[in-house]
């Protein structure tokens, strides 16, 4: 598929070649440390796992012990009611009439009759 | 096809396959073996399974380029997670003793390939270090042909650039 102006980067990547081949380790070598790799997977796979448990058991301990310690300070509220320095420019005139119900004036006589 | 013939197809392509895994794992050389090893197990235990729909070879890469991708995930994870005591991970970066016996003009070369787009430079070494038809390259990358072929275009171009700008 390469074009003819192509032939020196052919010729280059052969060399490439050929340095890998020589580099190459035996294809039974490879074979075997790959059944020997396998036949180690389950360990690994426990290992992993362990590792994993520990790290999540971990985090839930930190998080359990850092909701603990927020949940132990004791708050007293009175102590930290605050007041602002502007609360009096809510106070509006004539509020007290807001918060009480009005109270009718009540006429024993009928005003039609005399 | 029965693990014996597999075996002798995989004995064949081995240098070809050992290359192919060097180039997915940026030149190194531990990570290569690595992938190597474990795309012969899954090809031997039947869990990528040759369905003659490409040539033998053709699907060996793909195996093997699948293969590097997910231990390169999976070394990324690792590095993430505090796991890396459970073994060493590889870094994806080419080890001091390969390059160095690497004669000058081939060291230049595979300076040059690392440089380029993952995808310019898998194309490039089908094409030119295994001598794969572009359509096979493609089928290798999991790329259309089209695809494929401007990466092989704007990687030969690219490499050129850069072979060009290194000094002799």
């Amino acid at each position: 598929m390469t074009e003819r102006t192509d032939h020196d980067l052919g010729e280059q990547f052969h060399a490439l070649r050929r340095e890998d081949a020589a580099a190459a380790p035996p294809f039974y070598a490879t074979l075997a440390a790959a059944r020997a790799w396998h036949a180690t997977a389950p360990r690994r796979r426990v290992l992993g796992l362990a590792a994993a448990a520990i790290l999540v058991a971990g985090v839930a301990v930190a998080l359990l012990l850092a909701r603990r310690d927020r949940r132990g300070v004791p708050i007293d509220l009175a102590a930290v009611r605050w007041k602002a320095p502007t609360d009096f420019l809510l106070a509006l005139p004539g509020e007290e009439l807001l918060r009480t119900v009005p109270k009718l004036v009540t006429i024993d006589s009928d005003w039609r009759t005399p | 096809m029965s693990p014996e013939a597999l075996e002798r197809e995989l004995d064949q392509l081995h240098a070809a396959a050992f290359g192919w895994a060097l180039a997915c794992c940026g030149g190194d050389r531990a990570a290569a073996e690595d992938a190597l090893q474990a795309s012969y197990l899954k090809v031997l235990d039947g869990r990528a399974r040759f369905d003659g729909r490409a040539s033998f070879r053709t699907w060996l890469f793909a195996v093997v380029r699948n293969t590097a991708a997910e231990l390169r995930r999976r070394a990324a994870l690792r590095r993430l997670l505090p796991l890396a005591v459970l073994g060493a991970t590889p870094d994806g970066q080419p080890d001091p003793a390969t390059v160095l016996a690497r004669a000058d003009g081939t060291r230049r070369l595979a300076a040059a390939l690392a440089t380029l787009p993952r995808r310019q430079r898998e194309v490039l070494h089908l094409v030119f270090y295994q001598d794969l038809t572009i359509a096979e390259a493609a089928e290798v990358a999991g790329v259309s042909l089209g695809t494929a072929r401007t990466h092989y275009e704007r990687g030969k171009a690219a490499l050129r650039k850069l072979l060009k700008a290194e000094p002799e």
